[in-house]
């Protein structure tokens, strides 16, 4: 098992290397020169103008910090945090502090004109930054097994998702700087016409307009309204059924194996008492822990693979190319390629103590990800609709993750499973 | 011992220090000072502070959770 580190890390900060904010140390890692060179460049461009302070305090405001120890970008809290409202009222400040000297000094293209600028520059950067954010920032950890009820009958597991409070007030921040925004864009228009002296000849037009549709809304709010129930009636329904998947190819996963290896080492006692030990563990804390993926997909390969060599006495071998940090959506690729190691070392076996190897790169757009083995193979429409193995724990998964699963197999020319996943931004 | 030095401290320092040498330069003559000039030093000395507390406070978030 080898891993092969990225050569080119993606461009960061490096506080913990860096003077101030870390900008040069960040970036010289990817250019791969000398900080001080950077260094010296950004003191000489200061001096020249400023503009070497300006660029300096854009990449600081701009640049991800990198995750101590690793070299990755880390993940940026997200939401109104205290520093990120600093921010924000530091750049607003001196942005009216640039204005007002311009005014000052004559270079200003008038009030009428600039101020509007000003309020809907503002107005549309707050509604773009809503539009670019998930409803639900991927960040906020997955609902605790703990806040869902599982009935008794497990085969019909129905999941009831309990939002937590940070996510609503995740979405209600959102709707505000979303509310926000508009009221920005909206308060230049009128500011624009009112200095023009627009507002007066078109106020019988926009009274008219509010009027139409004061009347449209109140004509169609029973049928939005029944609309939006629907929404999220379906809404709530998928997200129902996909639990209820995520929880099949689990039990699949772990307890339908597990079963399956009692029966095989029935004749020994101690073997399968330690099986059930183990899988009481496993599903203890799946169902009481919080599922809050930590780690790396480098390192939680190895895990996997190691589990699987334990178990089925195969060798697995694992090279990773580049890593990223795991997320809800790379846990679950984690868990689909664990899936078919576990076919490949229980199927795939040429009978010559053959290996599986599991091939896989992590780069900033994408996660791809191959399992192989050099078994007998299969014809992948052959198999019943009630296994699932390949159709949920692997495909199935995939695709409720935004990812994609290819099975290429053949009788006689072996397995490989090929699993990818374009990372979200 | 840290090499990084306390950014905020320094930038409210050195922005401090400037608005005190505009406002010694008004007293002294060599400089007259109008709201047209002073509103706008004002602003950019506390949003320059504001700017480096913030991004040290991102910094440190970012290392240890908000």
């Amino acid at each position: 098992m080898s891993t092969v580190p990225a050569t080119r890390p993606a461009l960061h900060r490096d506080p913990t290397h860096g003077v101030a904010g870390g900008v040069c140390a960040g970036v010289g890692q990817r250019l791969g020169v000398d900080p001080l060179i950077l260094r010296v460049a950004i003191v000489a461009a200061s001096a020249a103008g400023g503009v070497g302070v300006a660029l300096y305090v854009l990449a600081w405001v701009l640049l991800p910090v990198a995750a101590a120890g690793d070299g990755l970008p880390a993940t940026r809290p997200r939401g109104a945090t205290r520093a990120s409202l600093q921010v924000g009222a530091g750049v607003s400040l001196l942005l009216a502090s640039f204005l007002l000297t311009l005014r000052e000094l004559g270079l200003w293209a008038g009030d009428p004109v600039v101020f509007p600028l000003v309020l809907a520059a503002g107005g549309v950067a707050l509604v773009w930054r809503q539009s670019t954010q998930r409803l639900v920032s991927p960040e906020l950890p997955p609902t605790p097994r703990a806040a869902q009820t599982l009935p008794a009958a497990a085969a019909t597991p129905t999941v009831t998702v309990a939002e937590t409070g940070e996510r609503r007030a995740t979405r209600a921040a959102g709707v505000y700087r979303g509310g926000f925004g508009v009221a920005l864009i909206v308060g230049a228009g009128l500011l624009v016409l009112q200095t023009t002296g627009a507002l007066s000849a078109a106020r019988d037009v926009v009274l008219a307009t509010v009027v139409v549709v004061t009347a449209l809304g109140l004509i169609l709010a029973p049928f939005l309204y029944r609309l939006g129930r629907t929404l999220a009636a379906e809404r709530a329904a998928r997200i129902r059924s996909q639990e209820r998947a995520e929880v099949a190819a689990h039990l699949h996963d772990s307890v339908l194996q597990t079963l399956a290896l009692v029966q095989r080492q029935a004749a020994d006692p101690r073997a399968v008492a330690t099986l059930a030990r183990r899988q009481e563990r496993e599903l203890r804390t799946w169902l009481e822990g919080d599922r809050t993926p930590t780690g790396h997909v480098a390192s939680a390969l190895r895990e996997v693979a190691a589990e699987v060599e334990e178990r089925f006495g195969v060798a697995v071998d694992v090279v990773v190319v580049g890593d990223a940090p795991l997320d809800a959506d790379l846990l679950a690729t984690v868990e689909a390629a664990r899936e078919a190691m576990v076919n490949a070392a229980k199927f795939g076996g040429d009978g010559a103590g053959s290996a599986v190897a599991v091939f896989a790169e992590a780069t900033v757009e994408e996660v791809s990800l191959f399992v192989r083995d050099r078994g007998p193979g299969f014809d992948l429409a052959a198999v019943p609709a009630d296994r699932r193995g390949v159709r949920e724990s692997i495909v199935g998964r995939m695709e409720r993750h935004g990812g994609r699963a290819t099975v290429h197999a053949a009788p006689g020319m072996g397995v490989e499973v090929e699993l990818r996943l374009e990372r979200r931004p | 011992m840290s090499r990084r030095p306390d950014l905020p401290a320094l930038v409210a320092g050195l922005a401090i220090l400037a608005l005190g040498a505009l406002l010694l330069l008004d007293r002294v003559d060599a400089l007259e000072l109008r709201f047209g000039v002073l509103a706008p030093a004002f602003l950019a000395v506390c949003g320059a502070i504001l700017l480096a507390t913030g991004l040290d406070n991102r910094d440190r978030e970012a290392a240890h959770g908000p």
